[in-house]
């Protein structure tokens, strides 16, 4: 019967799957890729994955606001953060990170549309010309429960230019989440741009950007368009006039994991090792 | 003071703020010209490691029904333990988030690669390794996190045997042409215990132990697997979403809009040819 062949032809895969990969007989080929790669650091997780790990930099574990030039304007209430009358820049200066941050809209809500629960988080922001700041690339904080907006405005958009895949909100006074990698942009010595930034963000949970590519910084005046900045710069926090409530914010700086290679790819078996591409030699080896 | 002059009082400094912000911003608003489809609603999990609305969930506790060869594998108190042979997903998937759960075998047994060796299969073929690599050295492309004898994880995260370690893996597949041709790799972002090990690392293929990576063909979707080594990991809340891209429309030029009158132009009278793209 077709229904019981086939099960035994299944059968028959998931027999040699695990002997194929389980039980690795001493005589198995096994494939060397011949790169010296660096141990891998060791870190301790946090206990929660929301805590920080030990590779952190903790810019606010509810107690005070050292890790931000800060003006006074902010704050700090039973362990939270509340948005003052300026926006906030951390001392620190980042590149590709890794950062967590925990934030909650006023309760009720007030206003419509952008007007409500507006924040942001900048990466690299800094001041040019004129103290001016430039924002640079933010990724928009925002009440967006049961609060329509322009799509590439609402929460965890790449502001202005795309809208998260899936809004993934938690109701105002609820406690959302972000985890973000941000890589910098590099840029030539020339200005020209090399590498554009992209932006990986995780909303409590869900997955709203995957390594997405930005166009540019991140204006509300103007079309996103690269110009040439530091490879480090803090991180920010905006004043839009509403009070956003902020905990436990923590930032990781990404090392690559850069190998080398230290010969050839080989093929092993036994005591015998060969190329790829060769054939195996005869014998039993050394 | 009058309850109407406190209110006056409130709004002219409402107007400071927001007049603040205005002459911050300026009066001409940039528009993209990109008509988005509304991002559809998900309500996330209670804990961000839950199954969250949009989930498919492959395994809750209760049983392995979502699996082949589930029977193989034994439950009890929730936790499924590896078994006899992998168990693949009956659900297929192409680009997705997975969240899963594991706890190596306690008391620690056995030393680099026989200690506490399972593994989660992308498409039944591209490995993320499973190792309880705490305390326990072996081959940095074989240690936990690892894209097997590729990479290994940006950092060692795991915690130790009997405590239990999350994997949230962004999936995206590889694509192939009609004549079979790879046209874009496979990319994996991996975050282990709340610390990203994997960033949009690019694939050199399939993931085997006796030959070099390559990529060979394959549907568009494909189920996810676990991997039987022998040992009797630990696995708990495993789910997966799809992810779909959102793709926006070009409505029109990019814009400026002057909320002093109402008017817009064309962005590029201000600031030249645009470069700004809706991906």
């Amino acid at each position: 019967m077709p229904s019981r062949s086939n099960n035994v032809g299944l059968m028959c895969g998931f027999v040699l799957l695990a002997i194929g990969i389980r039980a690795q007989p001493l005589d198995a080929v096994e494939y060397l890729p011949g790169i010296a790669w660096p141990e891998p650091a060791v870190i301790t997780p946090g206990e929660n994955n929301a805590d920080a790990p030990s590779d952190a930099i903790v810019l606010f574990d509810g107690k005070d606001l050292s890790a931000w030039n800060d003006d006074g304007s902010w704050q700090v209430e039973n362990g939270v953060m509340i948005v003052g009358t300026t926006s906030l820049l951390t001392k620190r200066k980042f590149g590709d990170c890794q950062v967590h941050v925990e934030w909650s809209m006023p309760n009720p809500p007030r206003g419509n549309g952008q007007d409500r629960g507006n924040s942001g988080i900048f990466f690299m922001p800094h001041y040019e010309e004129a103290r001016q700041l430039y924002w640079k690339y933010e990724i928009q904080i925002l009440d967006s429960y049961d609060n329509r907006t322009y799509f590439d405005g609402q929460a965890a958009a790449v502001y202005k230019q795309s809208p998260p895949l899936v809004n993934a909100m938690r109701r105002p006074g609820q406690w959302n989440t972000y985890d973000i990698v941000f890589i910098a942009p590099r840029f030539a010595e020339d200005g020209t741009l090399n590498s554009p930034a992209y932006v990986t963000l995780v909303h409590n949970g869900v997955l709203v950007h995957n390594h997405y590519e930005m166009s540019g910084p991140t204006s509300w005046t103007a079309p996103p368009a690269y110009s040439k900045h530091a490879e480090r710069l803090p991180l920010g926090l905006q004043n839009h006039g509403h009070k956003v409530r902020f905990r436990n914010i923590w930032v990781r700086e990404i090392t690559p994991i850069v190998g080398e290679p230290a010969s050839a790819p080989m093929l092993r078996k036994g005591n015998k090792r060969w190329p790829v591409g060769a054939k195996e030699p005869a014998g039993a080896g050394e | 003071m009058s309850f109407s002059f406190r209110l006056t009082n409130a709004i002219a400094a409402a107007s400071i703020v927001l007049t603040s912000i205005e002459s911050i911003m300026a009066n001409e608003e940039y528009l993209p010209g990109i008509k988005w489809p509304e991002p559809q609603i998900v309500t996330p999990g209670e804990q961000n490691s839950q199954p969250p609305s949009d989930a498919v969930v492959l395994f809750d506790g209760k049983d392995l029904s979502q699996w082949e060869n589930g029977d193989a594998w034994p439950i009890k108190d929730g936790i499924a333990y590896a078994g006899k042979g992998f168990i693949i997903s009956k659900p297929k998937f192409g680009d997705c988030q997975v969240h899963l759960e594991w706890s190596a075998p306690t008391p620690a047994e056995g030393k680099g690669q026989q200690r506490g060796n399972s593994g989660l299969f992308l498409m039944g073929k591209y490995e993320i390794q499973i190792l309880d690599s705490y305390d326990n050295k072996t081959y940095f492309d074989g240690q936990a996190g690892a894209i097997y004898k590729q990479t290994p994880p940006m950092v060692n995260v795991t915690r130790p045997p009997g405590e239990w370690n999350t994997y949230d893996v962004f999936w995206t597949r590889p694509r192939f042409g009609d004549d079979g041709k790879l046209t874009s790799p496979a990319y994996i972002t991996a975050i282990h215990n709340g610390v990203l090990i994997l960033n949009h690392f690019e694939l050199q293929g399939d993931t085997p132990y006796s030959r070099p990576p390559a990529y060979e063909a394959h549907e568009d979707r494909r189920p996810i697997s676990i991997q039987d080594h022998g040992n009797p990991v630990r696995f708990r809340n495993i789910w997966v979403r799809e992810i779909q891209p959102l793709v926006g429309e070009r409505a029109s030029e990019p814009m400026l809009k002057d909320h002093s009158n109402g008017t817009t132009r064309p962005a590029s009278e201000k600031y030249g040819e645009i470069n700004a793209v809706s991906k």
